[in-house]
C-alpha cells in the first residue's frame, strides 16, 4: 500500500513549489520583507498595503535576485497594493474566487520574506457573506483559516489543495485571526487601481454617531436607529445640500441608514458626483434633502 | 474520501510509532526533564544542550529501563548534546536530510510535553535554513514548522512522513511556530563528537 501520508506530504510540497514560482519577496519597508503574488503575466503583482511603506525604490525578488517595481496604487481599506515589476518575467498564479470552498477544506499560506518560498498549512475555518473592514473597505466574502501567519507572509496567497490562489493573506485586516481578501475583491481592486491609481470613495463631510429613533418613527420606517450628525464640515457636500448638525440621517438614495456601516457602503466610488436623496429626522418629523456626493481626497 | 482519511490517520500513527520507538526521557535530577533520541543502537542519545543542566543525567529508554547517561559532547552554539548509555541493540531512528526538506512537507514532533510520554503533534515545514525571521539568539540554521512545542518536547525527534529524523525539537518562535535544529547540523555535530571521542580513546 502506498503511504498516503508520504503522498500527501509530497503533493503539498509540490503545490508549494509550483505556486511558489508566482510568489515574490516584496522589499518596501525597513524591517523584514513581505510577500506578493503575481496577478498577470505582464508583471502585475498584488501585495498587502500595510507592508508597502515606500512609494518609490520598491524591489521584488525571487531567490537572491531583486528587480525594481513601480507602485501602481494602493487601497488601505482592503489592505491591498498593486505593483508592476520591471525587467523580470514571472508566471501569473492561477486565481479563482473562493465561492466553492467549504469549511474544513485544506489550505496553505505561502510567503517569500526570504530567498525561498515558505508555507504554513491549515483548514478553512469560517466562510461568510461580505463584510466591511475596520478601514471601511468592502470585502466580498469573509474567509478565515487557521493557517499560521508567519512573519513576512502578509501579501502572500492563500491557496487551496490544488495550488489555486483563492485570496491574499493579510495579518492587518483583523488582529488575531488569519483572514484572506478573496480573489473577487482582489480583482475589483486591481481593476480600479489600474484605472485611477487609487480607490474612489464617496464623501459627505459629516461626523455622525448612531442614535435610537423615537418609537413612532422607528415603527414607520422599520428601523430602530439612524445616524445623528454631530458635526457638518464647512463647504462640504453635506452642508451644500442643506444637512445641519442635529439631523438624524435615516436613509440615503432610497436605502436605509441605521449605522455607520450602512452609510459607508452607500458612499462607494460609484456614488461620486451623483445626486442622492437624504432622508433625515429633523425637529421630530421626517424631511428630505438632496446632496451631491463628493469625492474623498 | 473517508477511506483516504482513514489511510492518512493510520499513516500518521505509523510515523508517530516509528519516532516513539526511539524516543527517550531525559531527567536531570529534581524536576527538569526533556526528551532525547536514540541515534545509534550502541547507546548514543541525542538531546538539547539546554536539557542537560548537569553532566550526569538519567535516561528512560523506550523499553522502560532507566539508565545513567554520560555526557559525550556539547555543541552549545546549536543547543545540542550527545550522551552515551551502557546499552546495545537500541532502536535507532534513521537520519534523514534537512536540506532535502521542502516547504509544505508534513512533519511530526514527539516528546514529553508537560511530562506526557510520547505525545505527538504535527505540522508542515515553513522553511529551513539561516534566513528565517524570529530566530532565537543562538544557532544559525533552523527548521521552522507550524506546530506547538511545549516544555518537555526539547531534545525530542522531529520526523518526516517516512519516519526519518529531520530535526531536534528545540524552541518556540512566537506563539505558533516551532523551531528545530536541522538534522544536517546534527550530523556535523555527531561526526565531530565521535571523532573527538575516538581520538581521546
Amino acid at each position: 500500500m502506498s503511504d498516503v501520508l508520504a503522498t500527501l506530504s509530497n503533493e503539498l510540497a509540490a503545490v508549494v513549489e509550483n505556486t511558489g514560482r508566482s510568489v515574490v519577496r516584496v522589499e518596501a519597508r525597513r524591517r523584514l520583507p513581505a510577500s506578493g503574488v503575481v496577478w498577470s503575466n505582464d508583471g502585475l503583482i498584488v501585495t498587502a498595503h500595510h507592508v508597502v511603506h515606500w512609494d518609490e525604490n520598491i524591489r521584488v525578488g525571487v531567490g537572491a535576485e531583486t528587480f525594481p517595481a513601480a507602485l501602481v496604487g494602493r487601497d488601505p481599506s482592503t489592505d491591498l497594493a498593486v505593483l508592476r515589476a520591471e525587467g523580470i518575467r514571472l508566471p501569473a498564479a492561477a486565481w479563482e474566487t473562493p465561492d466553492d470552498l467549504r469549511v474544513g477544506h485544506l489550505a496553505l499560506a505561502l510567503g517569500r520574506p526570504g530567498r525561498s518560498v515558505q508555507a504554513t498549512f491549515g483548514i478553512v475555518s469560517a466562510l461568510g457573506e461580505g463584510w466591511r473592514s475596520p478601514a471601511g473597505g468592502l470585502i466580498d466574502r469573509y474567509l478565515q483559516t487557521d493557517v499560521v501567519m508567519y512573519p513576512g507572509f502578509s501579501g502572500g496567497p492563500l491557496v487551496d489543495a490544488l495550488g489555486v490562489v483563492r485570496g491574499v493573506n493579510s495579518s492587518a485586516l483583523m488582529r488575531g485571526v488569519s483572514l484572506a481578501v478573496p480573489t473577487s475583491t482582489v480583482s475589483r481592486v486591481v481593476e480600479a487601481l489600474l484605472e485611477h491609481g487609487y480607490i474612489r470613495r464617496g464623501y459627505l463631510g459629516v461626523g455622525a454617531q448612531p442614535a435610537r429613533l423615537p418609537e413612532a418613527i422607528a415603527e414607520e420606517l422599520g428601523q430602530e436607529t439612524g445616524l445623528l450628525l454631530v458635526s457638518v464640515e464647512k463647504g462640504s457636500p453635506a452642508e451644500r445640500g442643506g444637512l445641519v448638525m442635529g439631523d438624524t440621517i435615516v436613509g440615503l438614495g432610497g436605502e436605509r441608514v441605521r449605522h455607520l456601516d450602512d452609510l459607508m457602503a452607500l458612499l462607494g466610488g460609484d456614488a461620486v458626483g451623483q445626486e442622492r436623496a437624504v432622508r433625515v429626522l429633523r425637529g421630530g418629523g421626517l424631511a428630505e434633502v438632496t446632496v451631491v456626493i463628493g469625492e474623498r481626497e | 474520501m473517508s477511506d483516504l482519511i482513514q489511510q492518512l490517520n493510520s499513516a500518521l500513527a505509523r510515523a508517530a510509532e516509528t519516532a516513539d520507538a526511539s524516543l527517550v526521557r531525559v531527567s536531570n535530577g529534581w524536576r527538569g526533564q526533556g526528551s532525547g533520541i536514540v541515534v545509534h543502537p550502541e547507546g548514543l542519545i541525542l538531546t538539547n544542550s539546554h536539557v542537560m543542566r548537569r553532566d550526569e543525567v538519567q535516561v528512560t529508554l523506550p523499553d522502560g529501563r532507566i539508565l545513567p547517561a554520560r555526557l559525550l559532547a556539547r555543541y552549545e552554539d546549536h543547543d545540542l548534546a550527545l550522551l552515551r548509555v551502557d546499552a546495545s541493540d537500541l532502536p535507532a531512528l534513521p537520519l534523514g536530510s534537512s536540506k532535502a526538506l521542502r516547504a509544505g512537507e508534513w512533519v511530526l514532533a514527539l516528546g514529553y510535553p508537560w511530562g506526557v510520554p510520547g505525545a505527538a503533534t504535527a505540522g508542515v515545514v515553513i522553511g529551513v535554513g539561516d534566513g528565517l525571521p524570529e530566530r532565537p539568539n543562538f544557532g544559525s540554521e533552523w527548521l521552522a514548522v507550524d506546530l506547538h512545542l511545549r516544555p518537555g518536547d526539547s531534545g525530542g525527534p522531529m520526523v518526516n512522513a517516512a519516519g526519518e529524523l529531520v530535526g531536534v525539537n528545540t524552541v518556540m518562535a512566537g506563539p505558533d511556530v516551532g523551531l528545530a535544529i536541522p538534522v544536517d547540523v546534527v550530523k556535523r555535530f555527531m561526526k565531530q563528537a565521535l571523532q573527538a571521542e575516538s581520538k581521546a580513546a
